[in-house]
């Protein structure tokens, strides 16, 4: 089990090694096969790993495997170590699983494209990385896989490196993360003071329950989730992030890195349950994170953004649940979302680069008459997102939602209410993507530039990807329908027990009322985009605008420190440090030219000089002593 | 046999340099003479890394002379742990450099490589010498090529630059030279392993801004912006990679060891000190409108960040600065050696005329993202592992110090990509021409070796960090062996012992 675990973790760094090394020796097509099969590798490894667990009983599933030692400083070690377990076992799945899809859906995507093979070899290093967070052993590793992530999202963003918007994303992304990962290593720290460990079993046997070093752990750690999940108020990087190609946004900017911070809290809950107040926030900062992203998705009219903040609004969903408790209610939703958004993306994908690599909805309009098959899985997606059953998403969204009630009090009935707006909001905005993109007529630039591949929408390695995301869509939510059928969370149990357990008076309670709002968010979108029988209303400025965050961070940190460096240089580096050695040549140049007269060629003033030379160095002796 | 090693790292490149210097050959054959002399060296350190017994912490292949016994002067060389790996990136950016100089073809061969060498041998004394006036003559004979490599083979306004790093340089080395004979004379000896301990505000003050001028820290770094834009690249390389450790190094070496009690008394004013340089040296990183001007201030952030570490008086802290030192030789080396390599195919390292190069050059791109972002500590990076260290040992001393590291991450982040951009990515630049090709093979011998390093490093950075102070003791008890009166006296205040969760 540990090897399978191992494997799947250095297949797909093995990859992105070769196809770096190799350079130009192999065809951007082997390159490509070689990306995809190592996933496909690494994914097989991954369910040997499983099916070795299964085999276990509950109690003695995980296990921990060190290969050396990474890093020591006096009694301190931290190893390379992996951890296997039910949690890691089920990130594992779906990183290797849907990043297999992806990549091989990239194939087709990414064809005749310059510099290909930089693609793959990026893509490699993305599932080596994410694998690496998910498997890691202890803190400092998974740290180490959070930067990583980091830096393949930065790569990958900036993939079209001579676009200057893309750069500008690429960077956004990586310095917000950095300040996530930051705040994490803060929390490290206090770790290591208070427990002198950073493996999971000792910090979370020794760790310190209650009191501000507790929640100040929890915060820093919540401050690396936040960055890494987009969610308030670290989130202005990922709807940017969207400049990279569209395989990229499903990977790594919905399926999975972006559900690291989800993963985080499950992974550390105990530290979390410790700091109640931290937690309450992350559940807090989800709740009005689903809210805003779901306004801000209805006015944005490129199509990849509109999925962006839907992806943000959904792992608000997601922090809500696990802020509150309902751990494998989020980690549930959190697998269902990953089906369901990359399936999203990638059929956006397909009307993309049919389109001439347009993005824009209104340009994209009717865009379905042309492509009846992305218009049928495209509309799965959006069922499944929106939460109508049979499919996946009605499972997995409305256990995390009931989990508000179950929580209780006014907090918990808050973030209820917030949950119910934001279903609503969901309805709206995915169909209206759904109507304006692909019913109707198609506008003249979309019969004008559509393009058909062999008389297909797009090359098979983009179809049949898109159909196996269709598929899971629609029935990976019958593993676990949460009032009597729970065999997802029993699996979680042992490692991340739900704290909070709603009746299932509410869950049928919140069934109901979500799918209601669902439908009548979809109706409104009906009546607005698709019968048009309500003018659509002029967007608010305040939603285009985004909250005005990214004006905000202009000011606050880039502007600030781009004045401050600039100040720096003129009011100390150039006068004072450069400056003074003006001076000092200044008063060396003057003072050989007057010292050159002391060269008179008599010994007695020589004589002289030594002497008070001489003097001078005694006295300072004789005073140091 | 072994007992020579340490004399031999030191003999053979000065050897070698006369060898160079009055050897009948053209320029060229000079050339391969001073590189295959420097792999040699490699190859003999490489030699005693694999004798060195990293258990002990006692000082190893060390050899010890009656120099002039009147003042208790001796020839006292050998290694520690932690020197080992001082010498250790010493010698392969040495070679770096010098096999770089030797393909870019430096005028006036037969000085150029006899000064490479020469400068090679003198680093290696300092970093080995166990008797402070033979530190103090290793120290000297380390500046002195310095003067003439700035001098003579710097660019055009290198006349400035060498005047300037003279000015500073002297002023340190005279204020140092004052403390370590007032030292000597105090103590009896001059011998570093026999000396006890001192309480002298006035001595430690000499030490300590004769060291921080050569490190940098502000606001003694005025000679570090022209000196570095000024000289040759590989140059550059030395001063950034290796010379600027010399002062670390004396911080590790003398300063924290010889006046335990007065280095415990002003941690603030280093801390502070090194915390401004930290940030200073980030923000104008992150204005520097060229290449070399972001790699030189983020040297002086991360001297800052060493010192941190120095200062932060616990293992965590000593480890990783030990770790940073070897990481932070090779990435500013490497960096140096990409700015000039991008200078001589456009001439100039301003960002305003660069960009685009990743376009059709993927080796020159590699490199320069691989190192740029080792440069800004990604996590799995050995620098992050470095960092981290620091930064968990320094917490120790106030949570404020490991939040100002922190944010140094965040602004080395800012203003890494800044210059990996200004090179490599957006539209190509005024100077970025078809005619700039990507890295040639002697290049990439040159720069590929370095980032291996630094990938192995990365896989494994307890390599060095695990091995910096003979079986993981602390660093007080290694290099006095009257360790216990560090520990029995400032044992009570829980700073030099180690900490025992």
């Amino acid at each position: 089990m540990t090897t399978a675990a191992w494997i799947c973790l250095l297949l797909p760094l093995a990859s992105a090694l070769a196809i770096t090394l190799a350079g130009t020796s192999i065809s951007r097509r082997t390159a490509a096969y070689i990306s995809t099969l190592t996933t496909m590798g690494a994914f097989t490894a991954a369910a040997v790993a499983f099916i070795g667990m299964w085999g276990r009983s509950p109690g003695s599933r995980g296990s921990v495997t060190t290969s050396w030692t990474w890093l020591s400083a006096g009694p301190y070690h931290f190893g390379l170590s992996l951890l296997v377990d039910q949690l890691s076992i089920v990130m594992m799945l779906i990183v290797a699983g849907v990043g297999s899809l992806i990549v091989a859906y990239s194939i087709g995507y990414m064809d005749g494209e310059d510099e290909e093979r930089r693609y793959f070899a990026y893509m490699s290093l993305f599932v080596f990385s994410m694998l690496l967070l998910v498997e890691s052993g202890n803190l400092l590793l998974l740290l180490a896989g959070w930067g990583m992530v980091g830096l393949s999202s930065y790569l990958l963003i900036g993939f079209h490196h001579d676009r200057p918007s893309a750069i500008a994303a690429a960077k956004k992304a990586f310095v917000m993360n950095a300040f996530g990962d930051a705040t994490m290593a803060l929390a490290l720290f206090l770790l290591i003071q208070h427990t002198g460990h950073l493996d999971y079993a000792s910090v979370f046997a020794a760790s310190p329950t209650g009191g501000a070093v507790a929640n100040l752990i929890a915060l820093g750690l919540l401050g690396g989730a936040l960055a890494k999940s987009a969610q308030l108020p670290l989130h202005t990087w990922l709807p940017d992030a969207m400049e990279g190609p569209t395989p990229v946004s499903a990977l790594i900017h919905a399926a999975t890195m972006v559900t690291a911070g989800v993963y985080l809290i499950v992974r550390c809950h105990p530290l979390f349950e410790n700091a109640y107040v931290i937690q309450d926030l992350a559940a807090g900062l989800g709740a009005a994170t689903l809210l805003m992203a779901g306004l801000i998705a209805l006015v944005q009219t490129d199509i990849k953004r509109v999925i962006a903040y839907s992806t943000m609004s959904q792992i608000g969903y997601m922090f809500v649940g696990a802020g509150l408790g309902a751990y494998p209610s989020a980690m549930f939703h959190l697998m269902t979302h990953a089906f369901f958004k990359a399936l999203l993306f990638l059929a956006a994908g397909i009307a993309i680069h049919a389109i001439a690599g347009e993005q824009d909805i209104r340009k994209l309009a009717g865009a379905g008459k042309l492509m009846p098959f992305t218009k049928i899985v495209f509309l799965v997606g959006s069922l499944a997102l929106v939460g109508i059953p049979p499919f996946a998403g009605f499972f997995s969204k409305d256990p995390v939602i009931s989990a508000a009630l179950g929580h209780g009090g006014w907090y918990g009935d808050l973030i209820y209410v917030a949950c119910v707006i934001g279903a609503f909001l969901t309805g709206i905005y995915a169909f209206r993507l759904y109507f304006i993109v692909f019913t109707g007529e198609p506008t003249a630039f979309a019969r004008e530039h559509f393009h058909a591949h062999h008389g297909q929408e797009g090359p098979l390695s983009m179809r049949w990807t898109v159909a196996v995301l269709a598929v899971l869509s629609t029935v990976a939510g019958f593993l676990q329908f949460a009032p009597f059928w729970t065999p997802f969370s029993t699996w979680l149990d042992p490692v991340a027990a739900a704290i909070v357990e709603p009746t299932n008076t509410q869950e049928y309670v919140t069934m109901a009322v979500s799918v209601a709002v669902g439908l009548a968010g979809i109706f409104v979108a009906w009546t607005i985009y698709a019968a048009k029988r309500v003018r659509a209303p002029r967007p608010v400025r305040l939603f285009e605008r985004k909250f005005y965050w990214d004006e905000l961070y202009d000011v606050v940190w880039y502007r600030s420190s781009d004045l401050l460096a600039r100040g720096l240089y003129a009011f100390v580096e150039r006068p004072l440090i450069a400056g003074s050695m003006s001076a000092v040549t200044g008063v060396v140049g003057l003072g050989s030219r007057e010292l050159s007269h002391a060269q008179t060629g008599l010994v007695r003033s020589y004589a002289l000089a030594l002497a008070g030379g001489l003097a001078i160095l005694a006295v300072v002796f004789l005073a140091v002593r | 046999m072994a007992s020579w090693l340490t004399t031999i790292l030191i003999l053979l490149p000065l050897g070698g340099a006369l060898l160079v210097a009055v050897a009948p050959l053209t320029s060229y054959w000079l050339g391969s003479l001073a590189a295959l002399i420097s792999l040699i060296e490699v190859g003999f350190w490489i030699t005693s890394a694999s004798k060195f017994d990293f258990n002990s912490p006692a000082l190893q292949f060390a050899q010890n002379r009656q120099w002039f016994s009147d003042l208790g002067v001796s020839y006292h060389i050998g290694q520690y742990a932690f020197s080992l790996w001082f010498v250790g990136m010493t010698v392969v950016v040495m070679a770096a450099c010098t096999i770089y100089g030797w393909w870019a073809g430096r005028e006036r061969g037969r000085a150029y490589f006899a000064l490479m060498l020469f400068l090679t041998g003198a680093i290696v004394g300092v970093f080995t010498a166990q008797d402070l006036l033979l530190f103090y003559a290793f120290f000297e004979a380390m500046l002195i090529p310095l003067y003439i490599l700035i001098g003579v083979w710097g660019g055009s306004n290198r006349m400035r630059a060498t005047i300037t790093f003279v000015v500073y340089t002297v002023v340190g080395s005279l204020l140092m030279l004052a403390a370590i004979v007032v030292l000597g004379l105090q103590q009896g000896t001059f011998d570093l392993t026999k000396m006890g301990t001192s309480s002298s505000t006035w001595l430690f003050l000499g030490f300590v801004v004769a060291f921080a001028i050569k490190s940098p820290l502000f606001p003694l770094h005025g000679w570090l912006p022209i000196t570095y834009r000024e000289s040759p690249p590989e140059v550059s390389a030395v001063l950034s990679g290796v010379v600027g450790k010399a002062g670390l190094y004396g911080l590790l070496r003398i300063v924290i060891p010889t006046f335990p009690t007065v280095a415990h008394d002003w941690r603030y004013v280093l801390l502070v000190l090194a915390s401004i340089s930290l940030v200073y040296g980030s923000l104008l990183a992150f204005r520097a409108p060229d290449f070399r001007g972001v790699v030189l201030y983020s040297s002086l952030a991360q001297a800052g960040l060493i010192v941190l570490g120095l200062f932060a008086f616990n293992d965590l802290g000593f480890d990783g600065a030990v770790l940073q030192i070897v990481n932070h030789a090779l990435v500013s080396a490497a960096l140096f050696l990409l700015a000039g390599m991008v200078e001589r195919r456009t001439s100039t390292g301003e960002f305003a005329r660069l960009g685009g190069m990743a376009r059709g050059r993927p080796a020159l791109a590699t490199l320069v993202m691989t190192t740029g972002i080792i440069a800004l500590a990604v996590p799995l990076s050995t620098s992050f592992a470095g960092e981290f260290l620091i930064l968990a040992g320094v917490f120790r001393q106030g949570w404020a110090w490991a939040v100002i590291g922190a944010a140094g991450i965040v602004l080395a982040a800012m203003y890494m990509l800044r210059a990996i951009s200004g090179v490599l990515h957006q539209e190509p630049g005024p100077a970025v021409t078809d005619a700039a090709l990507d890295l040639r093979l002697g290049e990439l011998a040159v720069v590929v070796p370095l980032v291996l390093c630094l990938l192995g490093l990365s896989a494994w950075p307890n390599l060095v960090s695990g091995h910096a102070f003979g079986g993981n003791r602390a660093l007080t008890q290694v290099i006095t062996p009257t360790g216990g009166y560090l520990t029995t006296t400032l044992g009570q205040s829980g700073q030099w012992t180690r900490y025992a969760p």
